[in-house]
């Protein structure tokens, strides 16, 4: 017999049934065609909950009292309607059923909705709508609740609708308690009241025409499934000249995926200079520095480069100028060969020197090739070649364009030097010369295989040419030094060291000094040496006599001694070894016999002949005595200058040196004489610095050794630019321009908008010219 | 004909190979125009080939020489490759790479040809063991035992508390209209609630002044866009005086240091600051050169930091300790009195020290504090960073911070007074890569917070390491432009995009905080909750009282 109506108390006898007994009691009333329950539930759990007619007819749960998760996972076509409060969980996974509760409902009402409708007539408690989502084959769910929910309700909601009237709780802070709508993806929640700490996750919106006919017409449904209808008017009380119901009602969606993604937050830079620079008054370091907070890239042109490169043509001396005395820029000459400009080569020696054919080409040791930059790749370039084509090359004619004039006293290289250069600039010169022919030492004591007669001849008559005004044979004496003093503008003294240096060992009288020997020597006197000859000293002058001592025959040993090891230049010593000379030191000699040389250590060098080469010193007899210190030594200041301003010294006559030395002084004394001559003020002569040496890239050349035909294409020219034009060609940016001046000179020039400074042009340059480095 | 010195420092000496393929290189210069460290140079190479080629009457020589324009790496005891790669960035042919050199040592070449200690700055590069905070474990989670949160979702307050903390029954109370009230005039310590991760002191000279505005910008943007509450501290390398009059003084702890340096621009500001700074933070000695002090080379004591710190250009160095302090006690007494005072008991005093074997002896001391002047207690371990010292400090001294900062946590404890001076940890915090787990563990440990410097640096695109890469921030020459004061450098720092590195790492550092937080159930810090923590290394886990796993 089927009941149509079943009606359950579940206490009978103070017993109460347990969830499993109703369950089991409901569901075998359904199967037996029951519809309707009525039930005075205690406290049994998901009443309502998934249960079906095989029919499909609507089964009717009229509750008291239930427990929790009333209609949980509920089917469509089960209405559930709770006389009075239901605890939490009510509708929980709710998928299609009706439930309706008339008081109040607890915590996560709704709980996973997923289709169906709740409706509420008084509170839910927290996480209510939590996780409600809405399927797309289904209706979607509802959740109605006439007050408030608690704290962190539609947490994660992906979908579905809740409605909150709020009814009754116009003072509360918020309707929806703390956090609500966290994590929310989906669904709408209408929302009458005030909302306190919404989460980010979430837009709330005014109504618009269909969410306010959606209320009206759902809110009619709702308040008359709970019994309420009384409050309609209050809820849908519609303010028309705000447009909006009062208290206004919002709508609360989730953001959209793409919303989500979007950073709301105002951006770095933004804040920077709308908040901090404007808190600040610019960068906080503004007013210490300035910067414009741009940012570079790694590589970078014009003034953000972290190098520059600069062209610095000739701003460092090539190893041969550098380590000439008179500083003769054979870079420079080379540089002019291989342009083809012979004459001009060959003529600009004569700026420096008045003999590059007997000093460069014959007596000198050529200082400048011992750091040709050549030779620490195969061989050193041949000067000696280049000074020798200088011998026939013919002065320039001078012209006296000044009033004022200046003596020399001497006319050894370094007096000729001076003269060269005053006359060369217009100033009238007079030599006097105590020995019949001018020339000094080069003239008189340097032995003609070491320099040829026709070469200095040359070279005296070029000088000759230029006509000076030169006494010879007029020794100044001290009565004609005051005239020369009082007649001239300026003096140079340059009258060399003649007089030789004898050391008081016992038995000195019976030495010969070399400086006498060479002067006989060369004026063709003869000397009977014996067969045994020992040369005090071993420098180049005892060099130059060994070889004359050969020169006078009938010698068969010849042995130099000196208390430190030889300053002889390498070549004369091997010169002087050739022809059979022994060179023997540290050697003391104590005394000097008939037999020979007695050395403190005992040793005995036997001997016919001693000669003495150990310095010359210059001979002031013609000087007061203010112009000489206490061991009658000349007193000169920086400039060559003596304590008479008008009287410079020169040459060995300050100390002994090379013949480059000499001509170097005349040089340099001669810009000081000018200096002084136009009451300027005297400057020290100075020298350019030496270019590194691994800035001249040997790399580009081939290995292959002197050969006078090329020189020129040999030399490196170090720190001279040869006009390659590698760089040019070499430079990533292109930044690199050949400038032609009109006097014939070029330059090259880096636009800095172009040059990253990378340093190729550095690198690549085989003279070593551009320079790259840090600003 | 080039000569080579078997004493003089060859290119397998140096610690970093420059690896060039000249056939790729197509000499656009870029490598060498960016290299900061002149470790790179154009040069021409020779090459010669003398062939015979045969032919009917036997063979033929044929000859082909020719020079070839290279990049070449520089072999000198100063200007050498530092590894940094910058040449490999810029080359867009991939035709120059460096590689470590693994059996250099150039520690040895560079002092017997210098007599010079070794300088570098970084962190320590000697690693010897494991690092043991990688061996700690958050192995406690709340599963079915109690609820865990969800770190993205969920609320948590992870500010934690910089400033004297004053033990209840030293606090007076009173009872107003039933709920308890602070009783006034009680001269209670100053407090402040701020996030438990602190940007280090870095000295402006050590920093370029972008990149320590970066810093500062993103101080400011964290805790005004996005309300995490966290301080930057200056260094002792003086502070910009718009700096101390703007209201972001707010979120600044102000160092003083050995040196001194700056404090008066500092104090001739004090009658013009809007706002009081975040704290002061005495400076006693630092975790990567523990024992040494301050060290500007004279190559990044440019104009502005002359004038800032009141030096001429020389190297600067500040003495090891502060010549006025001879004891604990005088410190207490002297600097945080003295800047209490001077900041009218309204700032948080903290001291910064090296952790060492007797940390745990000072911090017992300072937690005697009758006068409530402590605001913190800064202990700085051996895997710090520092913009230059000498490599001896960085490698060879100093004291591991885990187990330092547990003891002194403990020590607190065994008084019953944890909490009430909190203690900051540093050095090498983060240095794995993971500033949010590291951070984790140490407040598990017992931290109230940590900072952290190098890491920062890293996070704004620094490309050293602690394996001999770069590390050369005491030359001046950055690659970056990070530690440099040299303006063109520096301008290679995007300030907006270090700023805003900066706030993402941290944002996502809060995010896995929270992440750490929610599967052990806190929603605010759990500081001295070691139970969150397990060990896979017994004898580490004996030493901080954890609980070993296996």
């Amino acid at each position: 017999m089927t009941k149509e109506k079943l009606i359950i108390n579940t206490i009978e006898n103070d017993k109460r049934t347990s969830t499993q007994s109703l369950m089991q009691e409901i569901w075998d009333a359904i199967n037996e065609g029951c519809t309707d329950f009525e039930i005075k539930a205690c406290g049994q759990h998901n009443i309502g909950g998934s249960v079906w007619s095989k029919d499909g007819k609507d089964l009717n749960f009229y509750l008291t009292n239930p427990g929790q998760r009333v209609g949980a996972m509920g089917a469509k076509g089960t209405n559930i309607y709770v006389e009075g409060s239901a605890p939490a969980d009510t509708g929980w996974l709710n998928s299609g059923a009706k439930i309706v509760v008339n008081g109040d409902s607890g915590d996560t009402t709704g709980h996973c909705a997923a289709s169906g409708k709740i409706y509420i007539g008084g509170n839910v408690g927290t996480r209510s709508g939590a996780l409600m989502k809405k399927d797309p084959k289904f209706e979607a769910p509802e959740l109605w609740v006439l007050g408030s929910t608690g704290s962190f309700s539609f947490e994660f909601m992906g979908g579905g609708i809740a409605v909150i009237c709020g009814l009754g709780c116009e003072n509360m802070p918020s309707v929806l308690g703390d956090r609500a709508c966290v994590g929310m993806v989906g669904g709408i929640v209408y929302v009458r009241g005030s909302i306190r700490n919404l989460s980010d996750d979430v837009f709330l919106l005014d109504l618009d025409e269909n969410d306010r006919e959606f209320l009206k017409t759902g809110l009619k449904t709702y308040l008359s499934e709970i019994h309420k209808e009384e409050y309609y008017d209050k809820l849908c009380s519609f303010n028309q000249e705000s447009n909006t119901f009062t208290p206004p009602w919002h709508k609360i969606v989730a953001k959209t995926y793409e919303e989500r993604q979007k950073q709301n937050n105002i951006s770095l830079k933004t804040f920077r200079v709308n908040k901090w620079m404007e808190e600040v008054g610019g960068s906080i370091f503004s007013d210490l520095i300035t910067d414009d907070f741009k940012s570079h890239d790694l590589v970078q042109t014009g003034d953000a480069r972290l190098r520059k490169p600069s062209w610095k043509n000739y701003a460092y001396s090539a190893p041969c100028e550098y380590n000439c005395p008179i500083k003769i820029p054979t870079q420079k000459r080379f540089s002019m060969l291989r342009n083809g400009k012979i004459k001009e080569a060959l003529e600009l020696v004569l700026e420096y020197s008045p003999f590059p054919a007997s000093v460069c080409g014959q007596v000198c040791p050529n200082l400048c090739l011992n750091n040709c930059s050549r030779g620490s790749f195969d061989e050193p370039l041949d000067v000696k070649m280049l000074g020798t084509l200088s011998k026939d090359i013919k002065a320039k004619p001078i012209e006296i364009t000044k009033k004022e004039k200046i003596a020399i006293i001497g006319s050894g290289v370094a007096g000729l030097s001076a003269a060269w250069q005053l006359t060369r600039k217009g100033y009238e010169v007079e030599i006097f010369e105590a020995d019949d022919k001018i020339g000094g030492k080069l003239s008189q004591v340097i032995p003609e295989e070491r320099l040829h007669k026709e070469i200095l001849e040359t070279e005296l008559n070029r000088f000759n040419d230029t006509g000076v005004n030169i006494h010879t044979s007029t020794k100044v004496t001290p009565q004609l030094f005051s005239e020369i003093e009082n007649n001239f503008d300026a003096v140079i003294i340059a009258i060399g060291g003649h007089n030789p240096v004898v050391i008081p060992f016992e038995g000195y009288e019976r030495l010969i000094k070399g400086l006498n020997f060479l002067k006989d020597a060369k004026n063709g006197k003869k000397y009977d040496l014996g067969k045994k000859v020992v040369v005090i000293g071993a420098g180049n002058a005892a060099m130059d006599v060994i070889t004359e001592v050969y020169k006078q025959g009938g010698v068969e040993e010849v042995t130099a001694i000196d208390i430190k090891e030889p300053s002889a230049f390498e070549k004369e010593i091997e010169t002087a070894k050739k022809l059979g000379a022994k060179i023997m030191y540290p050697c003391f000699t104590q005394k000097i016999t008939e037999e020979g040389v007695y050395l403190k250590d005992g040793r005995f060098i036997e001997a016919d002949s001693v000669i003495i080469s150990v310095g010359d010193r210059p001979i002031f007899d013609f000087l007061n005595k203010e112009y000489l210190d206490e061991k009658s030594k000349i007193q000169i200041n920086e400039f060559m200058q003596t304590q008479n301003p008008k009287v410079f010294v020169i040459g060995d006559a300050i100390k002994p040196g090379l013949f480059t030395n000499a001509i170097a002084d005349g040089k340099h004394v001669s810009d000081n004489v000018i200096k002084f001559l136009n009451n300027e003020t005297l400057t020290p002569f100075k020298e350019k610095e030496l270019i590194p040496s691994k800035r001249i890239k040997s790399e580009y050349y081939e290995c292959y050794n002197s050969n006078c035909d090329n020189e020129q294409n040999r030399c490196m020219s170090c720190g001279y630019c040869r006009d390659c034009g590698l760089c040019k060609q070499s430079c990533p940016q292109n930044a690199i321009s050949r400038i032609e001046k009109e006097d014939g000179k070029f330059e090259y020039v880096s636009d800095p908008n172009k040059c990253i400074g990378c340093g190729i042009c550095a690198g690549l340059c085989p003279c070593g010219i551009w320079e790259i480095a840090w600003e | 004909m080039t000569t080579v010195n078997i004493n003089s420092i060859s290119k397998d000496d140096l610690p970093w190979i420059i690896e060039y393929d000249s056939e790729k290189c197509m000499l656009c210069g870029h490598c060498v125009a960016s290299c900061s460290f002149d470790a790179i140079k154009v040069d021409v190479q020779k090459r010669k080939k003398v062939r015979a080629i045969s032919n009917e009457e036997g063979f033929q020589i044929d000859e082909d020489q020719k020079a070839i324009p290279v990049i070449r790496q520089v072999i000198d005891a100063k200007n050498f490759c530092r590894g940094c790669g910058i040449c490999t960035k810029v080359c867009p042919n991939g035709a120059i790479k460096v590689s470590r050199n693994r059996t250099e040592i150039f520690g040895t070449r560079y002092r017997a040809k210098t007599s010079e200690s070794v300088k570098r700055g970084g962190r320590s590069n000697l690693h010897t063991e494991g690092r043991t905070l990688d061996k700690i474990k958050v192995g406690r989670i709340s599963q079915m035992t109690d609820p865990s949160l969800d770190a993205l979702r969920h609320t948590f307050d992870l500010r934690t508390n910089l400033g004297r903390v004053v033990s209840p029954e030293n606090l007076d109370f009173d009872i107003e209209n039933g709920e308890l009230k602070e009783k006034q005039n009680q001269n209670l310590p100053v407090n402040t609630s701020i996030y438990p991760i602190l940007f280090s002191d870095m000295s402006i000279g050590a920093l370029s002044p972008r990149m320590w505005e970066a810093i500062a910008i993103a101080t400011a943007y964290l805790n005004e866009v996005k309300n995490i509450p966290i301080r930057m501290a200056t260094g002792e390398g003086g502070v910009p005086d718009k700096l101390l009059r703007s209201k972001y003084l707010k979120y600044m702890i102000l160092q003083i240091a050995s040196g001194h340096f700056g404090w008066n621009r500092i104090i001739n500001s004090m009658p013009y600051m809007q706002e009081d700074p975040a704290g002061i933070l005495i400076k006693i000695g630092q975790g990567a050169k523990p024992g040494d002090g301050g060290l500007l080379m004279a190559e990044k004591n440019v104009k502005l930091i002359q004038e800032i710190r009141g030096v001429p250009k020389a190297d600067l160095l500040s003495p090891p300790n502060h010549q006025g302090l001879y004891s604990i006690e005088e410190s207490v007494q002297k600097m945080f009195l003295s800047m209490n005072c001077a900041f009218k008991f309204k700032v948080p005093v903290a001291i910064k020290v090296a952790a060492s074997s007797t940390s745990v002896s000072v911090y017992n001391n300072l937690l005697r504090d009758p006068y409530n002047i402590v605001g913190g207690f800064f202990i700085d371990g051996l895997q710090g960073g520092t913009g230059a010292a000498h490599e001896i400090s960085l490698n060879h001294t100093g004291h591991p911070i885990v187990s330092k900062l547990r003891d002194c946590y403990l020590a607190a404890v065994h008084q019953g007074k944890q909490g009430q001076i909190p203690i900051f940890a540093g050095g090498g915090i983060g240095m794995n890569g993971n500033l949010a787990a590291d951070t984790f563990k140490m407040i598990c440990l017992g931290a109230s917070g940590v900072f952290i410097g190098k890491l920062i640096l890293q996070i704004a695109g620094c490309v050293g390491n602690d394996f001999g890469k770069c590390n050369g921030c005491n030359t001046g020459r950055c690659p970056i432009g990070i530690t440099t004061q040299n303006p063109k450098l520096m301008q290679r720092l995007d300030v907006d995009r270090v700023a805003e590195n900066i706030v993402n790492y941290i944002c996502a550092t809060d995010i896995e905080l929270k992440k750490l937080l929610a599967p052990v159930g806190n929603s605010t810090l759990p500081i001295g909750r070691s139970d969150a923590l397990v060990c896979v290394d017994r004898n580490v886990s004996e030493r901080l009282k954890i609980q070993y796993v296996c």
